[in-house]
């Protein structure tokens, strides 16, 4: 009864026979919501912890591709430079190669006309020596 | 020939480098968009920065005024002229400073130079026009205005006319008012360089059609190099004109003034934008599009004499090969090489400030002479001594490294005299004169002194080459000049005297050369190669000369080419490709030469019998003449089957006077003058008087009639007979005069000319010319 006018002014009485204001289920309830807000709220930054953790990593990794990704461009555009040089310097070289020609070519000339000459010197050494 | 080129790791200049210049054989100025100034020290490396230009000033190009201007006004600093893209060019002297700045063009100056006299300069700028301008930077004149820019200018070797480009055209303008301007299409791009070589003045040309050009000064194309992969952007000649440098893109080449490429260089420069020789003509720097400064010096420098080469392998020293016993020698030096001549025996070398010669027998010991100015441009070699030409003199050496003359002429240029306006004997220097380019400077080779009365001799036309013969006595010597229509020309050169008048002997004469050993003479004529065996053979009889020469189809050569050498019976040419060709003629000319100068007549007969050629009798018949060996003259005759020389000479062996018989032989070598003044020297007056009328020179014959009172009636009774045989009336007053005075009656001439032989046949040979000079 007692209980029941208690309960009326809105004052109960708990197991350990304590005063409160709240009704025991309530206060019950209250107590695990608040147990379960705090785990939420320990889940919550767990998850924003990994949700961190997780976006450094896609950070590092972005920047590293980015990086991979200028090494291969620049690998790609010193390979096409190359084959450029390449030409440069083949072409360098044809050149030198024609001036070689022409010089040879110039020697070769000069051979020929030195060894007419000796031809022509023997054959008259020949007709002298003959004549005589 | 080629480059021994020098390139630092590192750029001295932050940007291009625009323009270069040499301020001394050691020392080299640079100047680019970085604005600096830079100097290069060649022997000691260190290169400083002299001065530094204002941030708007993008130099275009460099010159320094020409030394040998300087010599004529003393006390003138060392400047150079530099144009700027801003439309300004600078004076500025050595040590940087700018003495004078003057704004000479709407836009960039792309183009200014000194002329050769330094007297004036020209700049050639973006808005088209062509400026001259004093040494002091005052606008002359306005030379020319062309409707695009103007990339290149030159002067000409007189410097009174102006060489500019104008698109893908070559102009040459005169600086005389009103004058016609030479143009012709020069290339099919933009032209970008032009060079005047004042020594040889020649002309070459370069442009965007990645091609250079050769052109002589009348524009005539002589070279047309083959495609570049680009542009050319620099040329320049070095200063004897024997070889020019050529820049492009990482290239550098150093060719033959005949077009060919002596060596092609591919340094890592970017595009050589300007090219610059050294005074002495050994080192070359280029101003490179990527910052630096290229320095190149000429090596292997190849010479051929006989059984010896000689190559230069490097600044100062020469490796010498005789190739008969495969003998090597190395000669070091202790200065840079600048010239050297191999002939003769003796191998001359200059070097910065001595010469060295070397005799072929000995290459250990040389004679050692200290030079009056290391820039020697020529060296010329005789059997006797040599030639040696400096900025501002000429010297004649001997071979123990003596000074023996040195000639001096008025007007007289040295930077512009080369192998062909230069010829040395063992006797006689003969140069041609460059402001009246008809004239001939004739010196005795020992003592300088001028011959033909010490004035020059004068030509006609202008000439071209002159070439002295090598062998025989100064008496004998006879010189071949080329003039400007391709004639070749014999002169025999008097000791004494006044010279006579040059004989034809050719035409189409392209390039000619004489033999060491004997005075042959080869030359390269239109399309055909020709060589004289005895070139003298016009001053003796004419006829022979087509019987003294050898000719051959000249196609094996092409076309350009030039004969190099001529040593014993080898002929050497260079044909336009530079290749050298060797051909050789009969070495029995030459031994005629050889017993005919000792006067060993006999042996020069057998040998012609042994030969049996006509053209070693005809040879022989000609010297023989010349030299008045009758005997011998009437045994080549014979063999050449020319009966009415025979006949001749058979008729003068008859004449029992011997001056008669010397005047005859004159008379059959067509000398009438030289005939009648030996006539008269030794009292033959008669002869004398009868050679005139043969020769049907009656006025001469009345003259010497009259003046010896001596056969005038025998002389008015020739012209009166003369005179009916053609039925013309006496025209002459001379002779209506005496005729009256004298009755002719031609018993009594005959009579009288029956005794004067008479008279002859009775005398001793030799009492003629004594009565003469004791009456």
């Amino acid at each position: 009864m007692a209980d029941q006018t208690l309960a009326k002014a809105g004052l109960y009485f708990d197991e350990l026979n304590k005063i409160r204001v709240l009704e025991p289920e309530v206060a019950q309830q209250t107590l695990e919501l608040k147990d379960e807000c705090k785990q939420f709220v320990d889940k919550i930054r767990e998850f924003h912890e990994r949700a961190d953790h997780f976006i450094q990593v896609a950070d590092t990794l972005s920047t590293a591709v980015e990086a991979e990704k200028m090494k291969a461009i620049g690998c790609r555009n010193l390979i096409k430079s190359m084959s450029k040089q390449r030409e440069a310097q083949e072409q360098q070289l044809l050149a030198l190669i024609g001036e070689k020609k022409l010089e040879l070519e110039r020697l070769r000339v000069q051979y020929e006309s030195l060894h007419r000459t000796d031809a022509d010197q023997l054959e008259f050494i020949e007709q002298f020596i003959l004549q005589k | 020939m080629r480059f021994k080129t020098t390139l630092l790791d590192r750029p001295k200049h932050s940007e291009l480098v625009s323009c270069v210049g040499w301020m001394s054989p050691d020392e080299v100025f640079s100047c680019g968009d970085d604005h600096k100034l830079l100097c290069w020290n060649l022997l000691s490396n260190e290169t400083v920065v002299v001065s530094e230009f204002p941030a708007n000033t993008f130099p275009l190009e460099l010159h320094w005024l020409p030394k040998t201007s300087l010599h004529k006004t003393k006390g003138t600093a060392d400047v150079f002229l530099l144009t700027a893209a801003d439309g300004k060019f600078y004076i500025v002297g050595s040590n940087g400073r700018v003495e004078k700045v003057v704004d000479g063009h709407r836009g960039a100056v792309l183009a200014g130079r000194w002329s050769h006299d330094g007297a004036g300069l020209v700049t050639a700028g973006e808005d088209g026009l062509v400026k001259i301008w004093s040494r002091s930077g005052m606008l002359r004149s306005t030379l020319a205005q062309a409707s695009t820019p103007v990339y290149g200018a030159a002067w000409s070797p007189d410097s009174d006319a102006v060489l500019y480009t104008a698109g893908t055209s070559i102009i040459i303008k005169p600086l005389t008012p009103n004058s016609k301007p030479i143009q012709w299409k020069g290339h099919d791009g933009v032209i970008l360089k032009v060079a005047w070589n004042p020594n040889t003045g020649l002309i070459l040309s370069g442009g965007e059609d990645t091609r250079y050009r050769v052109w002589d000064s009348y524009g005539r194309q002589l070279y047309s190099s083959t495609l570049h992969h680009h542009p050319i952007t620099s040329l320049a000649w070095s200063p004897d004109g024997q070889v020019f440098a050529v820049g492009s893109f990482n290239t550098l080449r150093l060719c033959d003034k005949a077009g060919w490429c002596h060596s092609l260089e591919k340094p890592s420069t970017g595009s050589i934008f300007n090219l610059a020789w050294s005074g002495d003509g050994t080192q070359v720097a280029g101003a490179c599009g990527n910052g630096h400064v290229i320095l190149a010096h000429v090596i292997e420098n190849h010479l051929e004499w006989k059984n010896y080469e000689a190559t230069v392998t490097s600044r100062t020293s020469i490796a010498l090969r005789d190739v008969t016993n495969e003998a090597w020698e190395k000669l070091e030096l202790r200065d840079r090489i600048i010239k050297l001549s191999l002939s003769h025996g003796y191998m001359v070398i200059v070097t910065s400030s001595q010469g060295y010669i070397y005799s072929t027998r000995n290459w250990n010991t040389p004679f050692i002479f200290e030079l009056k100015e290391s820039n020697v441009s020529l060296i010329v070699q005789a059997e006797r001594h040599f030639l040696l030409v400096d900025g501002g003199s000429v010297f004649v050496y001997s071979y123990d490294g003596r000074v023996l003359c040195s000639p001096r002429w008025p007007g007289m240029r040295t930077d512009v005299l080369n192998g062909h306006t230069v010829s040395l004997s063992n006797d006689t220097l003969a140069i041609r004169d460059k402001t009246d380019e008809k004239l001939v400077h004739l010196f005795d080779a020992s003592t300088g002194k001028g011959l033909n009365d010490g004035k020059p001799w004068s030509h006609k036309l202008e000439i071209v080459q002159v070439a002295l013969d090598q062998v025989g006595t100064p008496n004998d010597r006879r010189m071949a000049i080329v003039d400007r229509n391709r004639d070749l020309l014999l002169l025999a050169l008097q000791r004494v005297g006044a010279m006579g008048r040059a004989v034809k002997l050719g035409g189409m004469v392209q390039s000619l050369c004489w033999n060491d050993g004997a005075n042959m003479l080869a030359a390269l004529q239109d399309a055909k190669f020709t060589v004289w065996f005895y070139p003298a053979v016009v001053f003796v009889d004419r006829d022979l000369l087509p019987l003294t020469t050898t000719e051959k189809d000249a196609a094996e050569f092409g076309k350009n080419a030039a004969v190099d050498r001529f040593l014993d019976t080898q002929i050497t040419v260079r044909r336009s490709d530079g290749s050298l060709v060797t051909t050789s003629v009969s070495p029995y000319p030459a031994l005629l030469h050889n017993y005919v100068t000792t006067k060993h007549f006999d042996d020069a007969v057998r040998l012609a019998r042994f030969v049996k050629e006509d053209t070693v009798w005809a040879c022989l018949a000609a010297m023989a003449t010349a030299h008045r060996e009758l005997g011998t003259a009437e045994v080549s005759y014979s063999a050449i089957d020319a009966a009415d020389k025979v006949h001749n000479i058979h008729h003068i062996q008859e004449i029992p006077v011997k001056e008669a018989r010397m005047a005859e032989m004159a008379l059959m070598a067509g000398h009438v003058g030289d005939a009648e003044v030996l006539l008269v020297q030794s009292g033959l007056i008669f002869r004398a008087v009868m050679l005139n009328l043969t020769t049907y020179n009656f006025e001469r014959a009345l003259q010497l009639a009259v003046k010896h009172r001596t056969h005038v009636d025998t002389v008015v009774a020739f012209r009166q007979r003369y005179l009916a045989r053609f039925n013309k009336a006496e025209t002459s007053k001379l002779f209506t005069q005496y005729q009256k005075q004298v009755e002719v009656d031609w018993d009594k001439i005959n009579e009288k000319i029956e005794m004067e032989y008479q008279k002859e046949r009775e005398k001793p040979t030799t009492s003629a010319s004594q009565n003469f000079t004791d009456s």
